[in-house]
């Protein structure tokens, strides 16, 4: 599963092929050119139809590849499997809940709280968890995840089992102009004019320095001491980092549904974040989003027609990772080089 | 003349056909409820009444002439899951009304999506006091008992049994069996027994034991508990082995003795008593009926959960009658207030905070089943009208 990672696969550190690499990414950006485009046409024909319905759906979709973006960045950059991302999201959405509810409605400060409570929750568990390898350091975030929502499904004054409701609409102010959270395809914009920003910023980090030993952590971590990096100062930027980039995806999610509930930070929605990432594509960043947006579509279209659908998501995930084992991004890759003539 | 008089009446007939047209398109009824997971038991009991209310309702001809249409989608017990399928079934369905969510913070979080697209809903199970309580919606109807209402059914059974006891209170520390002790010693304070002791044990505790030095010398006649599970099963069988049953009245919350535990605790449950809202054993023709019409349906026994969804169809039904439609301020203005039959008996929607008041019934564990020992009137066991936003 960790070998499978299209875009940053040619260990750039260690081969002269840096080309490949180079092309690599400009295919990637391409791949989220056209989603964005997509996006808007969908959003174009969704308010020509009147719809509301899927525009939100949409916008969760986006807010759910956020955060299978962090759990992309631990996994198919750094090779870290988190199984408790949904802490950080659910932190973020707890954040930004009070600040909206009993500070102030302002969705900037809203973001910087999430942002904040997201590195310090981030370099907390960084400290606790990055000095275990695989299934060991994949169940302390498990357990840490488990532990806090046990925590706030038992504080009474953030609302305990029941959650919190009332958050208020808000108007995002973007100086120039305002975007109202209830306007569906206001906030849809808005989100994914946010979400993309986020994939644009982790592809730049990706080729500073720094961003080169995250990948290098993974394809060669023996090799990382000898070119005079630390492993471990690698790895807690990247443990900080996604769960900023967890607590960013968190705080829209309140500002969407107007409501947090603890079940925020269960294991479903980290397990679903992972399944997410495999399903679109390991280390590609971008396939993430594509896979977020086709698993929320099949879970709302599937759950419609059967009770059964668990069996029918797991059956087309198991499908999936045997057909496409790089996920979407790696099956469109191949096809692409099959087109082109040659071998990727 | 004879063609204008065909064309009128042609277009007369028209318009009929057009009119019955819409009489004859269904009431849409959403279901968001546990299909899948730990709770699709209970949402198994929702789907089994709701369905035998509709089928009864649409075999005598539907609301207002028009058929109702049940369209089920998966809670799974989650308001992150719930909060979508509400959307989907209001906005792309368009259905008229909406009900079946289990999770207490599911319940709150869809109320506010049914407030923010102008339709209405009830619970059918979930029994957090918040949801009709400090959290009330103008949107959300309650048609099953809260929380309160069981403690406040005990207690008033208690007080005529045993009035003037000394209670002790035993409950699991955390947050539910903090807030059961809290509402409960509340309820037997205000009708004027004594607290003489109260403990939190940890969840999963194996040894009771080192708690009965203190049990025993605060000398209670009734012990108060809300452990569940094999905490009871523990707890009730080192309680007999210390002989601390003996002139100890043992009543508790309707989760530390069910149906699944009974098995396992054997006779050190015999005398556990507790309120509930619905039992199958009530002796009223409706229940009667409507246990036999279940049992025939589903092959299993009601539960409360069966009976309270089976009852909200007839709610519903009501209502829409009583608004001559189904306009969602017209129906909640017919529901405020509203008395309709149940397998209860009858429930009236308290217009204040849109919780139902019911009789409530205090059972006790006879011969390894729950006996019906007393009734407490509705009005005595509803509590205090605590919503203020309407």
């Amino acid at each position: 599963m960790l070998e499978s990672t299209p875009l940053v696969q040619s260990t750039p550190l260690v081969q002269p092929a840096k080309l490949g690499r180079v092309a690599a990414y400009e295919w990637s950006h391409r791949s989220a050119q056209v989603f964005i485009a997509a996006a808007l046409v969908f959003t174009g024909v969704a308010v020509f139809v009147g719809d509301t319905f899927f525009l939100r759906l949409a916008t969760e979709a986006l807010i759910y590849a956020g955060l299978a973006m962090s759990v992309d960045l631990l996994l198919g950059v750094t090779g870290m499997l988190s199984l408790g991302q949904a802490l950080f999201f659910g932190l973020g959405s707890y954040a930004s809940t009070l600040v909206l509810k009993h500070v102030t409605p302002s969705f900037w400060v809203a973001m910087a709280v999430a942002l904040a409570v997201g590195t310090v929750a981030g370099a907390i568990g960084a400290v606790l968890s990055i000095r275990a390898r695989g299934v060991y350091f994949a169940l302390i975030t498990f357990g840490m995840a488990q532990v806090v929502s046990k925590v706030v499904y038992n504080t009474r004054s953030i609302g305990g089992s029941d959650g919190i409701i009332g958050i208020p609409v808000i108007k995002v102010n973007l100086l120039l102009f305002e975007v109202d959270t209830a306007s569906p395809a206001g906030f849809f914009l808005l989100v994914l004019a946010l979400v993309m920003l986020l994939y644009f910023g982790l592809a730049y980090l990706l080729r500073t320095p720094a961003g080169r030993v995250l990948v290098a952590v993974r394809t060669n971590e023996a090799r990382v001491p000898f070119l005079g990096y630390q492993i471990r100062n690698a790895r807690f930027l990247a443990f900080v980092v996604a769960a900023d980039l967890a607590a960013f995806a968190g705080a829209l999610y309140p500002m969407l549904r107007g409501f947090v509930s603890p079940e925020l930070m269960y294991f479903n929605v980290s397990g679903d974040a992972v399944v997410t990432v495999v399903i679109g594509g390991l280390g590609t960043l971008i396939g993430p989003i594509y896979g977020s947006v086709v698993i929320t579509a099949l879970k709302s279209i599937i759950g419609t027609y059967t009770d059964h659908y668990p069996i029918v998501i797991g059956a087309l995930f198991m499908l999936a990772v045997i057909a496409f084992p790089n996920g979407l991004m790696g099956a469109v890759d191949t096809l692409r080089a099959r087109r082109k003539g040659g071998s990727p | 003349m004879k063609t204008r008089l065909s064309t009128v009446s042609l277009a007369l007939a028209g318009v009929l056909s057009a009119a019955s047209a819409i009489a004859a398109e269904p009431i849409k009824i959403g279901v968001v409820t546990p299909l899948t997971q730990t709770y699709a038991p209970i949402g198994q009991q929702v789907r089994w009444g709701l369905e035998l209310a509709t089928k009864e309702v649409n075999a005598a001809g539907g609301i207002l002439g028009r058929k109702v249409e049940l369209i089920f989608e998966d809670e799974e017990a989650n308001p992150a899951v719930a909060t979508q399928k509400a959307e989907k079934l209001f906005q792309v369905t368009k259905v008229d009304f909406l009900t079946g969510t289990v999770n207490s913070g599911s319940t709150l979080a869809v109320g506010q999506v049914a407030e923010r697209n102008d339709r209405l809903i009830a619970t059918t199970v979930s029994f957090s006091d918040a949801i009709t309580g400090d959290k009330c919606s103008p949107n959300v109807f309650r048609v099953n008992a809260r929380a309160g209402q069981q403690s406040a059914a005990l207690a008033e059974w208690l007080n005529k049994e045993k009035p003037g006891a000394s209670v002790f209170f035993l409950g699991p520390d955390y947050e539910m069996g903090r807030n059961t002790v809290a509402a409960f010693k509340a309820a037997v304070e205000s009708r004027g027994m004594k607290t003489v002791g109260e403990i939190f044990a940890p969840l999963g505790n194996k040894d009771y034991s080192p708690f009965f030095g203190q049990m025993r010398a605060a000398r209670p006649t009734v012990l108060y508990t809300s452990v569940a599970g094999n905490d009871t099963a523990r707890f009730f069988t080192q309680l007999e082995e210390y002989g601390l049953r003996k002139n100890l009245l043992i009543v508790g919350a309707s989760g530390t003795v069910t149906s699944q535990n009974m098995g396992a605790l054997g006779a050190v449950a015999e005398g556990y008593v507790t309120g509930v809202g619905y039992s199958p054993e009530i002796d009223l023709p409706a229940n009667k009926k409507f246990v036999t019409s279940f049992q025939a349906m589903a092959g299993a026994a009601p539960d409360l959960y069966g009976a309270d969804s089976y009852g909200l169809i007839y709610f519903y039904k009501a209502a829409v009658e009583k608004a001559k439609s189904t306009d969602t301020a017209k129906v909640r203005t017919a529901m405020r207030g509203l008395k309709w039959m149940t397998p209860q008996g009858e429930k009236e929607m308290r217009a204040g905070d849109h919780q139902a008041i019911q009789d409530m019934y205090a059972v006790r564990v006879e011969g390894g089943k729950f006996r019906i020992v007393s009734k407490v009137a509705g009005t005595l066991a509803v509590g205090p009208d605590s919503c203020t936003r309407f």
